[in-house]
């Protein structure tokens, strides 16, 4: 890729969060990037799913003062008798609401940043990645799904010899692993399910893809930590099998058992989205419990 | 007659209560500073012979004081002669609407720990005895001498009492130890913490002076706690921090760790942690704790600080060891005494030698941008509290230079009002028994109020409410001059309405507009302006006691009520809300996480702020989990230190634990929180606050 074209290119990005400490070593910068390959039912992300900007709204902010109809000149602003603000039907997400409302009860996922001006943002916090063996993670949605820009923006942090992590769920193009590792520190990589059947189920998806990006990654001797989402009644059967798979790989430094939580409701409701997530029946003895049976196959576990 | 007497043996006549006050009256009088001295000290005496004393189960080393009926002489009826010299000067609305505000301040303030226990109570007795009888004595130091005399004498014998009280309640070590004290300095660890407590307490209740720092135990206790057992030492430090808690001092005590020599070493050891773990096992939620931070401060015991702060149990602040002496040096401390400075109240530093007067001059920034809009007027009652605007409004430049003049204004009202009341100290009060410690008093033969007899005799003026000035000044840019969606007599009216029929705009500019303490430069740039002009009108200018005033920047409590009496602000505050926190974004405003808020804060020029900024870090306890949230709240730490921050805390809440908490009082009897300068017991707070700290919780 030629300066040139890296100047040109656009990621989507839904969020950025600093001081994060749980993706990855040190204090880190996690940019969420817009769009998933998956549909996890228990997505707790939903503003990151749909490739396209999302337009939400917090019904408990509004104070109704209908500035968002004034400036919305598709017609989809709805002050009736029902809880919905914007009729979906005729919105075409161009975000003029969005940009007004003074309550941010109506807000905009989805910004549009160039490799530079996404870089600039990040490196703020530089000096507490510096202290703390900190860096920048690549998160989501499925950061991978937008491949140009998610390598050129780990290989800006790599050349400026910032730590990029890749918070990835695997189901990408094996060559989008290929473009990327190089410049990635650490592969925080979801293992949701061994079982194809299971797995088609919970994400909606086959793992196929999956599990055999896993393998090359660890082939290719990429540093793994692998998380492993809870969600009992979804995919708590599948503890064993996924000990027993990761226990035949070799580059894989750890497992994170991640506690499902419900949290994201409002979110779902906001964006207008079809809620999915399972009751939170996962407790922390439940995320104990999937602990020791990694430990007892030799894998070691992360908090 | 003070001077022939043994110690321990005290021949003078005591008085009644009736006699007492007859004669405290007829000899205190305005301008009469030698009366004052004569007067302090026989109410001293007074108070030592008839203070109830008790022992509880928290007193290992000294005795519980009640003064109940015998009180003090309080200050305040000596003042009275001068109350309205304020008011007849103009300062009344000034005062009244809390623009500004000045008093005397006779708390804040340290006492040379190391002379205490290393010439013991009896010793500080010998030396002023010996004074007294070199040649060339005047009369004034020959009074003082006396009079203090007198005053230890009487602590002598209310420590034989107090020793008495402790055999009989079968405390023998105690009772052995109170009597050794009136004949010799200290020689165990037990004596040596005996004697803090002893001359803490001789200060406290008799000289009548509030919050005296601890200073820095692990200096001056060191040789004595190398020579103890460790197992035993541990376990006196314990008996320490429980008896100094349950005194229960006003705003917590201070007690500091680790700092810095002249040379640059690093001086926390092996009795920094036992004193930190002491105090984390301890009854602690009237002890503040310091961590003076170099580069060369062990991470363990940072590790260990901030795994009881998470735990809720505690509050510590860290400090800048670096910046704090370069900030005491830049009001013109010498270097030997900036490096050896002590925290002597929330955030407050002062040299070596000096006798520090902090938190009683402030300006209440929103309200200077409230007299710039309005003519220099208040906006609530119209009375004059600023300058007639004399400019124009044509440019941000020209808003600000406006400003700028009405700050200065407000500066020189609130060091006027100080002014006023701190040339009265010679008839005020007088500290007999801290001054005996002060070498400089002791050499001259002055008290360190009457006389300004300490080394460095400042004054400090605290600017309140930055960030919802910052915020304002952001945003009246943004409206008038850059959107120009106002102008400045529009804003000037609406505020005036508080916002009444502009809930639109009022969000707005609330959610939307730029804020401080999210790393965003052209905010911080105005934080950063205002704080080095406040610096100009403050840092060194000549106060009533031949010291000089220092700038601080942290709000305590008063952000409640300075926020009462401010206008609407253009930050899209409410009329009478609270202002900003310390030196912290506006609550909730810190939109971009905290690491963006430390960047902001330490972007201001803090040497500059002798008497001290502090940054209040809120995080929800699931950010902050693990052994990595441990890393991350060190490194970020030593990061804002590493920025040129100068001081922080950190409130890790559980939104859960808090609402909780609110529900069942009784289930969270130690659950304390930070609430402005000190920690409090969440059960303590009224429902207002708890909501607040609820509220700040669920952003994390």
């Amino acid at each position: 890729m030629t300066d040139m074209e890296t100047k040109e290119l656009a990621g989507i990005i839904s969020g950025i969060k600093r001081m994060e400490i749980h993706d990855g070593s040190g204090i880190r910068t996690t940019v969420f990037f817009k769009g998933c390959s998956l549909k996890c039912v228990w997505c707790h992300n939903p503003e990151s799913i749909s490739y396209l900007p999302s337009l939400a709204f917090f019904r408990e902010k509004c104070v109704q003062c209908g500035i968002c109809r004034s400036v919305c000149t598709y017609d989809a602003i709805r002050f009736d008798a029902s809880d919905e603000r914007i009729d979906r039907t005729k919105c075409a997400l161009c975000m003029e609401c969005a940009s007004h409302c003074p309550a941010t009860a109506l807000k905009a996922f989805g910004e549009k940043y160039t490799v530079d001006g996404l870089y600039e943002k990040v490196i703020e916090d530089l000096p507490f990645f510096e202290s703390t063996g900190g860096g920048v993670t690549l998160s989501g949605g499925e950061c991978l799904t937008q491949p140009g820009f998610a390598v050129a923006f780990a290989k800006k942090l790599f050349e400026n010899g910032i730590s990029a992590d890749v918070d990835t769920c695997g189901a990408v193009p094996r060559e989008t692993f290929e473009r990327i590792l190089p410049y990635t520190d650490t592969f925080l990589y979801d293992v949701k399910a061994v079982d194809p059947d299971v797995h088609q189920r919970c994400t909606g998806r086959s793992n196929e893809q999956i599990l055999e990006n896993l393998r090359f990654l660890d082939e290719a001797g990429a540093k793994i930590e692998v998380r492993y989402p809870l969600v009992v009644g979804w995919n708590d059967g599948e503890c064993e099998k996924i000990a027993e798979l990761l226990s035949g790989l070799s580059s894989v430094t750890g497992v994170k058992v991640l506690r499902y939580h419900n949290l994201a409701a409002s979110r779902y409701e906001a964006l207008g989205m079809e809620n999915t997530l399972p009751e939170p029946k996962t407790t922390d003895e439940d995320v104990e419990r999937a602990r020791g049976v990694f430990e007892r196959h030799g894998i070691r576990t992360f908090r | 007659m003070g001077c022939g007497t043994e110690p321990g043996k005290r021949n003078e006549m005591t008085e009644t209560k009736e006699q007492l006050v007859a004669w405290l009256r007829d000899h205190t009088d305005a301008g009469n500073a030698p009366d004052t001295l004569e007067a302090d000290c026989r109410n001293a005496v007074y108070l030592m012979d008839h203070a109830e004393i008790s022992v509880t189960e928290a007193n290992t080393f000294f005795i519980r004081i009640t003064l109940g009926a015998a009180a003090r002489t309080p200050i305040e009826l000596r003042f009275a002669a001068f109350q309205d010299e304020a008011a007849k000067e103009g300062f009344g609305p000034g005062i009244r609407r809390r623009a500004y505000t000045g008093y005397y301040d006779f708390g804040h303030t340290a006492t040379e720990w190391e002379t205490v226990i290393s010439l013991g109570v009896s010793g500080l007795r010998n030396r002023l005895s010996e004074r007294l009888s070199l040649p060339g004595n005047d009369k004034k130091s020959i009074r003082f001498y006396t009079e203090t005399l007198k005053v230890f004498d009487a602590a002598f014998s209310f420590m034989l009492r107090a020793a008495d009280l402790f055999e009989n309640e079968g405390k023998t070590e105690a009772a052995a130890g109170l009597r050794a004290l009136t004949l010799r300095a200290p020689e165990t660890l037990f004596e040596a913490l005996q004697t803090v407590l002893v001359y803490y307490s001789l200060q406290q209740y008799f000289d009548g002076t509030i919050l005296r720092t601890l200073g820095r135990p692990d200096r001056y206790l060191y040789p004595f706690y190398k020579k103890e057992d460790p197992e035993k030492a541990f376990s006196l430090l314990k008996a320490f921090m429980t008896e100094i808690d349950s005194i229960r001092a006003d705003a917590n005590m201070p007690i500091a760790l680790g700092g810095s020599d002249v040379s640059g070493n690093d001086l926390f050891n092996d009795l920094s942690f036992a004193l930190l773990k002491a105090y984390q096992e301890s009854p602690n939620a009237h002890i503040k704790l310091h961590i003076l931070w170099t580069k060369q401060t062990p991470d363990r015991i940072l590790f260990e600080a901030f795994r009881g702060i998470r735990d809720g149990a505690n509050s510590i602040v860290f400090m800048n060891d670096r910046r704090v002496i370069e900030a005491v040096e830049y009001v013109g401390a010498s270097k030997e005494d900036a490096t050896d400075y002590h925290v002597v109240g929330c955030y407050e530093c002062g040299a070596a030698g000096e006798v520090t007067s902090s938190c009683t001059s402030r300006v209440n920034l929103p309200k200077v941008i409230e007299a710039t809009l309005n003519d220099g007027c208040d906006m609530e009652t119209g009375e004059r509290i600023g300058l007639p605007v004399t400019g124009t409004f044509d440019t941000f430049e020209a808003f600000y230079e406006e400003f700028r003049k009405q700050l200065f204004y407000f500066v020189q009202c609130a060091a006027r009002i100080t002014d006023l009341r701190e040339r009265h100290y010679a008839a005020l009060h007088t500290a007999p028994v801290l001054s005996a410690v002060y070498r400089s008093s002791v050499e001259a033969g002055r008290d360190i109020y009457v006389d300004h007899a300490a080394k460095y005799n400042n004054s400090s003026l605290n600017a309140v409410g930055l960030a919802t000035a910052v915020d304002s000044l952001a945003a009246i840019r943004k409206l008038v001059y850059e959107d120009r969606t106002l102008t400045v007599p529009d804003l000037a009216e609406i505020l005036k309405n508080d916002w009444a029929g502009e809930e639109t705009l009022r969000l707005t500019v609330k959610n939307r507009f730029p804020k401080f303490g999210n790393g965003d430069e052209t905010v911080d740039r105005i934080a950063q302006r205002i704080v080095n002009d406040l610096a100009e009108a403050v840092d060194g200018r000549p106060n009533a006691k031949g010291g000089v005033y220092r700038l601080g920047l942290f709000s305590i409590d008063w952000r409640w009520r300075f926020g009462e009496f401010a206008a609407a602000s253009a930050d899209g505050r409410h009329k009478g809300e609270p202002l900003s926190q310390n030196t912290s974004a506006v609550f909730g405003m810190d939109r971009e996480g905290a690491t963006a808020h430390l960047r902001s804060v330490a972007s201001l020029d803090t040497v500059k702020t002798p008497n001290g900024t502090i940054v209040d870090i809120d995080l929800h306890s699931s950010a902050v989990e693990g052994e990595a949230g441990l890393q991350a709240l060190v490194g970020a730490l030593k990061t804002y230190f590493e920025l040129g921050g100068f001081a922080v805390h950190y409130n890790v809440l559980n939104t859960e634990t808090l609402r909780d908490a609110k529900a069942h009082p009784e289930d969270y009897p130690n659950l304390q929180v930070r609430l402005c300068g000190w920690n409090v017991l969440f059960n303590t707070l009224s429902e207002k606050e708890k909501d607040e700290f609820i509220r700040r919780s669920e952003k994390g």
